[in-house]
């Protein structure tokens, strides 16, 4: 067991004693280095041939089909006829196109997802730099993106790639919000905001039960920072077409496709290691455990994906604003003063974990209350309006 | 309470995909057997029912109209058309043209040329025959390579060879 816990560390190790054998120290560094963002990059490519195979399965099974099964057994080939087939695509620019732009946001939109693996904590002692603000690098890291739809959405020169640029905007800060409240409140219990000080604060209890509320609004705000359904609307595709990359082809294309999926990655993982102990737990080694959460937690997704029809753009940014956000905040005021009250320990879980359950059934059902007021301001509404029409009651 | 119809929502998605792979582990050796769509027409509520199309295929229902055929005697195993004519002029669209050779009952066809590429399957070819020589068969995979739309008179026996009248021609209230 120990030997397969410390695997991927060993043979590190044993490939630096080969390195060092004959070449300088420095060289040495360089070289793991290196080899270190190679093997990321690549973890990323494999991350995205893995996962769009795995997406068009769960949402083929939800639909009673089969999905993909042609290219190899059981199709397990699919992804990559897609890669070829997005290489040899001609690519396109718009006449009208602002061209530097155009050509700069499939490549500024993959770097910072890619960047964000640095902090990960893969495995036990497998993390790129172990960052003592890895919390903030990635908020900060999360906003480029933002960056570069808009980027893509206004260079395009095409209104449905400028409206979905707006949207995704509107969305993406919006929902940035209640994710970063979220993920203070996990600061604020772990004490740290470095990845692994995270993970290693979740030894005894996973913080997905100490506070099921961070939880679910880190889980719905996720969901919306990668725009997947229910919050796709930035590229609903029977609205707006594609949303911001609806003037991408080919490789251009493709690069939007990896960072999104890169990000459903990054996601998960980040959900994993703030609230389901990331690689912690016991029997198999460590980064199979991490493997095996950031793969349920990503058919969560995409479960949800194939369940859910998507948000109208009101009701998305009023969600964000008028119940995630205030949730969140009253969870962060909840578990900082029980925090600072009780002592570490079952107590201080237990009182938590009620608590929230608590705020979350209370948030649940203000929102019910307000649905059905809303519905009878409509009703009443509609049926004044008859009543105007035809001058008296119904017929 | 509100918010069950999301916890619902997911639990009718999760029978489907959970469903799915309990009926492919349950007529687990294979899925693309001959038997394969039988065995798939048990209409339960969950389970695939994808067609695997050039694994299997659907057999068309008799009153199809697909590709023109020509039939044989069944006795002497000559094809039934005497080479009249008639089919040629009652196409509309000039599909068909046919040469033949022979007076009275020895007439018989030597060449008969289809243009599946223009055929409307109208039927009024197999109305206008009076010798029970062509009829339309449930032959639709009619996609070529090239443009070689034109089916001679061996391609259409073939054809004619493969469905046999005694389908096709009850399902019309033909007898013979
Ligand atoms: S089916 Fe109609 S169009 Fe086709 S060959 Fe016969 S008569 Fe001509």
């Amino acid at each position: 067991m120990q030997v397969l816990d410390d695997l991927w560390i060993r043979i590190a190790v044993w490939f630096r004693g080969l390195l060092e054998s004959f070449l300088p120290p420095w060289a040495v560094q360089l070289t793991m280095d290196v080899l270190g963002i190679l093997l990321l990059i690549v973890l990323g490519i494999v991350v995205v041939l893995a996962f769009t195979y795995m997406e068009r399965k769960v949402i083929a099974r939800v639909g009673d089909r089969i999905g993909p099964n042609r290219a190899g057994p059981f199709g397990i080939f699919q992804a990559i006829a897609d890669a070829i087939k997005m290489l040899t695509k001609e690519d396109v620019t718009p006449t009208n196109a602002d061209r530097w732009l155009f050509l700069a946001a499939p490549i500024v939109v993959i770097i910072p997802a890619v960047l964000l693996y640095a902090v990960l904590p893969l495995g036990r002692g497998m993390v790129g730099v172990d960052l003592n603000i890895a919390v903030v690098f990635v908020v900060a890291m999360g906003g480029i993106p933002i960056l570069t739809m808009l980027m893509a959405g206004w260079a395009s020169n095409n209104k449905y790639a400028l409206l979905g640029a707006f949207r995704t905007v509107a969305q993406l800060i919006s929902y940035e919000v209640p994710m970063v409240v979220a993920l203070l409140t996990v600061v604020l219990l772990a004490g740290t905001m470095s990845t692994v000080g995270i993970v290693e604060a979740q030894a005894s209890f996973p913080f997905a039960l100490v506070t099921p509320v961070a939880f679910v609004v880190y889980m719905l705000a996720g969901l919306a920072e990668l725009n997947r359904t229910p919050f796709d609307l930035l590229e609903a595709d029977s609205e707006i077409v594609a949303g911001y990359f609806i003037e991408y082809s080919g490789m251009k294309f493709a690069m939007f496709f990896l960072a999104e999926y890169i990000n459903l990655f990054m996601v998960a993982g980040m959900i994993t290691t703030l609230f389901l102990a990331g690689w912690q737990w016991p029997i198999l080694p460590s980064w199979l455990w991490f493997l095996i959460k950031v793969v349920l937690v990503i058919f969560l997704m995409m479960w949800i994906r194939a369940t859910f029809p998507r948000f109208r753009i009101d009701q998305m940014l009023g969600f964000a604003w008028k119940a995630l956000v205030p949730l969140s905040l009253i969870n962060l005021f909840l578990v900082a003063l029980v925090a600072k009250v009780l002592e570490p320990g079952w107590v201080r879980t237990g009182v938590l974990f009620v608590s929230n359950l608590a705020l979350l059934a209370g948030a649940i059902a203000i929102m019910a209350q307000v649905a059905r007021k809303r519905e009878e301001r409509a009703r009443a509404a509609g049926e004044a309006a008859i009543k105007r029409y035809y001058g008296s009651e119904v017929r | 309470m509100y918010g069950k119809g999301i916890v619902k929502g997911l639990w009718v998605t999760l029978k489907h995909i959970w469903g799915t792979y309990a009926k492919d582990i349950k007529r687990f050796p294979r899925r693309y057997a001959p038997g394969g769509i039988a065995k798939r027409t048990d209409y339960d509520l969950y389970g695939l029912f994808t067609l695997q199309y050039p694994e299997e295929r659907y057999e068309m229902f008799p009153r199809f109209r697909g590709a023109l055929m020509h039939l044989r005697n069944p006795e002497t195993g000559e094809p039934n058309c005497t080479a009249c004519g008639a089919c040629e002029r009652a196409c509309p669209h000039g599909v068909i043209s046919l040469e033949g050779e022979g007076k009275g009952k020895d007439r018989k066809v030597t060449a008969y040329r289809y243009d599946l590429g223009r055929c409307i399957f109208c039927r009024l070819c197999v109305e206008s025959c009076n010798f029970n020589a062509i009829e339309l068969s449930r032959e639709y995979e009619l996609s070529r390579y090239k443009k070689d739309f034109i089916l001679e008179l061996d391609d259409l026996l073939k054809i004619g060879d493969k469905y046999g009248i005694h389908k096709t021609g009850e399902a019309w209230g033909v007898t013979e």
